[in-house]
């Protein structure tokens, strides 16, 4: 059975496919998890410029009267802190607290707003927005299959991309946007990312794809994929849906406190329990976690202190950049002192380890 | 995609190597098994002076995502392991049948090279993985 054939393409797969590069199932879409090596991609980000295709996330328009009353009841975040051309980190959460999706929002107008969400969620986050819409004034369109995203990271990326662009890269600040044109497609380019470095989040008509993908690479830009980015991702200790925040982990868990906004007088999904949680603390938290023992820290592994579990590792990996094993684990509260050794459980071994600070690189 | 096959060395289907010299025998993984993983960050290596036997675990190989077990093509005690991998495991991915190799044992049973995989039956395994 050619698994291929049910998976969902994005516009670049031949791009990809053509670059060599190593195909996986993500989220239902067919995704570079490599070209050459996930080092170098990730290395190449770091030093210069990289390019990732993230057309398999969701991209969402919503418009209407009460686009922005509407969003303070479903996110977490305050939109008083928005205005247009500004874009917004936020959790969507359940009534427990625990986490629907992590995603940013933009406004374009007041009344009407760009959303990219995850690629895993897209389903879920449409119909979840759906469903409380309860009589607002909203209107909700999912352009996720209509326009593809690229993200262009690195400390090389404002130099490499000015030429191409028709606006003044250095009025965006970052979380702003614009709309533009990148060697005559038309753009809407956010200088927000995933990765820890300067750069740019792009989203554009899918009939530009093939062509914005050659500008960008012929400007200098290395292809990456999803391998790099995770471990990108990791070394700037961003949460990852499905491992840092999830249905069973909530933002204050996650050591998120700063996005669990007060909004007095604004009731928003969650708001009770997660500000019960932010100034009670929770009984776990996310921490920093490095070896002291050689070996690589991995998702699920265990978390001892003298003999007893005490979490779980929710991410893990190699850290390209500081050369070394690096994760991030759900401790219980009174174990997740920075400094506070613990020994892992790697294939029936135990390994001694600490926690550290976080993050682990940011050069934003 | 073009991979090694080197004809001067014996190869097994778990995709390791070995160099027969005299009594010793010098062991590693394979072009195509260190392509499979990807970039290698760890390898852990069986002590000095320890006697495995054929088949058994011999270590175990990290790559930023997948984790290996390296298994001994041959009976016999590890005579050295290679101090260069340890410290740089992408050497490995660079050069898995010259710096990258990984141990040297004193074979204890020579009739064990026997079952040992040649360069051409090697290559057929490949291909059928490659299906």
């Amino acid at each position: 059975m050619d698994l291929i054939q049910e998976l969902k393409k994005t516009p670049f797969y031949n791009i990809h496919v053509n670059l060599g590069a190593r195909m996986v199932d993500f989220a239902g879409f067919s995704m570079p998890v490599q070209y050459e090596s996930i080092i170098k991609e990730h290395e190449a980000v770091r030093n210069k410029a990289g390019v990732f295709d993230v057309s398999h996330m969701g991209e969402f328009l919503l418009e209407g009267k009460d686009v922005k009353s509407f969003l303070q009841y479903v996110m977490i975040n305050d939109l008083k802190l928005l205005e247009p051309t500004k874009g917004q980190y936020s959790c969507m959460c359940y009534e427990n607290g625990t986490v629907v999706d992590d995603l940013v929002y933009y406004e374009e107008e007041p009344e009407r707003f760009r959303m990219i969400v995850n690629a895993s969620n897209v389903e879920k986050d449409f119909q979840w927005l759906i469903e409380h819409i309860e009589g607002r004034d909203v209107k909700i369109t999912n352009l996720s299959l209509e326009r593809c995203r690229l993200a262009f990271q690195g400390p090389k990326s404002d130099e490499y991309l000015q030429p191409l662009v028709d606006v003044d890269l250095s009025s965006i600040n970052r979380f702003y946007f614009a709309h533009t044109t990148l060697n005559g497609a038309p753009i809407f380019i956010a200088r927000t990312g995933y990765t820890g470095e300067r750069g740019f989040e792009i989203s554009f008509d899918n009939k530009y794809a093939e062509k914005v993908w050659n500008d960008l690479t012929k400007a200098g830009a290395s292809p990456a994929g999803l391998g790099a980015r995770d471990s990108l991702r990791l070394e700037a200790t961003y949460s990852l849906y499905g491992h840092e925040i999830s249905d069973s982990i909530t933002p204050i868990e996650a050591g998120l406190f700063w996005l669990v906004k007060p909004k007095e007088g604004i009731d928003y999904i969650g708001k009770e329990t997660l500000l019960k949680q932010k100034s009670e603390g929770t009984d776990r938290i996310i921490v920093g976690l490095n070896l002291l023992d050689r070996g690589i820290i991995r998702e699920h592994y265990k978390i001892f202190k003298n003999g007893n579990e005490i979490g779980f590792v929710t991410s893990g990996g190699f850290s390209p950049t500081l050369k070394k094993t690096i994760g991030l684990g759900l401790v219980e509260k009174q174990y997740s002192e920075v400094g506070t050794e613990f020994e892992i459980e790697i294939r029936n071994k135990f390994l001694r380890g600490k926690i550290v600070a976080t993050p682990f690189y940011r050069n934003v | 995609m073009e991979y090694e096959f080197p004809d001067d060395i014996k190869y097994m289907k778990t995709h390791e190597w070995a160099r027969i010299e005299g009594d010793m025998a010098t062991i590693g993984i394979t072009d195509y098994a260190q392509h499979q993983l990807g970039d290698i960050v760890y390898v852990e290596l069986p002590e000095i002076g320890r006697t495995l036997e054929k088949d058994s675990n011999a270590g175990e190989i990290e790559s930023v995502k997948a984790v290996g077990e390296i298994l001994m093509p041959l009976s016999g005690e590890i005579a050295e392991i290679n101090a260069i991998i340890i410290e740089s495991p992408e050497s490995i991915n660079s050069s898995p049948y010259g710096t990258g190799w990984m141990m040297k044992i004193k074979v204890s049973n020579s009739s064990e090279i026997n079952e040992l995989l040649s360069v051409e039956d090697y290559k057929k395994i490949v291909e059928e993985e490659k299906k």
